[in-house]
């Protein structure tokens, strides 16, 4: 395992650690620094791996804009905030995605992603307004533990991944007609039963979010456990 | 390209499930889950984008779409619980709901 990635991987979880919001401020300067030198480090590791024909200027802005996103995401002690960052997160991604020439795909994460369902989050999360800051908002639960799990995971990954992949990959020519129709035809040729099963899902997800969102009266088990 | 890509989607993964398990509140657990499902998505497409046989395949990309798919089912209904729960206990720590919990 090279000793970059080792570095970033711990870098990361250290900075990771310390800016995970736990009620005092102190620690989140620091965090923030350390992460910021983590992912200086990890785009540097990036760049060496995307070959000299990749457009790397546009790749490393996306992916520091979508890291930068991510972590914001998880360390923010304001939901609404989380919300947001997650928007950008989808917008950085779905640059990626047509940097790869997956239209069809990043256009879907837009509108599906950054348009329904990140709406109805902040919807949820006005519905459930609380008074700032709220005491589970401003404190994370076990940090350290659950910064060591994504350390070891991280680590793991990318050890098989930067000691086996290398140098099989060559540049192919993009096929013939536009990605849409590509896609759509694939979608309506040889996945057919898949799309009849996804559509058969929504519209069960969408009734029993109706039906469990309806119930308005506790129950008996419900209101035991309210007692103790 | 593959390798990078592939990596930015592990750690994308990773920042998701360390803020599944350390944040408290409900909703940002399951934006965290959101989180982890755009790394399997850049995952999937650098897998069908550049393929280890050379040939453009199109299945990462119909299989991304899956995917977001199952991401809108499971935001709907896991909004619709946290609702419901909301409702009930008037907060939306994780840790209040302890019924099921081995005493």
């Amino acid at each position: 395992m090279p000793s970059l990635l080792l570095a970033v991987v711990i870098a990361g979880a250290v900075g990771l650690f310390l800016s995970l919001p736990r009620g005092r401020a102190s620690a989140g300067r620091i965090g923030s620094l350390v992460l910021a030198v983590a992912g200086a480090m990890l785009l540097a590791l990036l760049a060496r791996r995307l070959g000299s024909d990749a457009p790397w200027a546009w790749y490393l802005g996306f992916a520091l804009v979508s890291l930068l996103a991510a972590v914001r995401v998880i360390t923010h002690t304001r939901p609404v905030y989380s919300a947001l960052y997650f928007v950008l997160l989808v917008v950085a991604v779905a640059g990626l995605l047509l940097m790869m020439q997956v239209e069809l795909l990043a256009y879907a994460l837009i509108i599906v992603y950054a348009g329904a369902i990140l709406v109805t989050y902040l919807f949820v999360i006005m519905l459930a307004q609380q008074p700032h800051p709220a005491d589970y908002d401003v404190t994370a639960r076990d940090p350290f533990w659950g910064c060591l799990a994504g350390f070891f995971l991280l680590a793991l990954i990318g050890s098989r991944l930067v000691g086996s992949a290398t140098g099989v990959l060559l540049p192919e020519p993009p096929p013939p007609g536009d990605n849409f129709t590509l896609v759509g035809t694939r979608l309506l040729t040889e996945y057919m039963l898949a799309i009849q099963v996804v559509g058969v899902l929504l519209t069960a997800a969408m009734v029993g979010a109706v039906a469990i969102a309806r119930r308005e009266k506790p129950t008996e088990t419900d209101a035991a456990e309210g007692e103790t | 390209m593959l390798l990078a890509t592939v990596l930015l989607g592990a750690v994308l993964f990773v920042l998701g499930l360390i803020g599944f398990v350390t944040r408290r509140n409900l909703i940002i657990m399951f934006l965290c889950t959101e989180m982890m499902f755009q790394g399997i998505i850049i995952n999937l497409v650098a897998f069908g984008r550049y393929p280890l046989s050379g040939q453009r395949l199109l299945d990462g990309e119909v299989f991304g779409l899956f995917l977001v798919a199952v991401a809108a089912a499971e935001a709907a209904l896991a909004l619709a619980v946290v609702v419901v729960l909301y409702r009930f206990r008037g907060t939306l720590d994780a840790g209040a709901w302890t019924l099921l919990k081995d005493e």
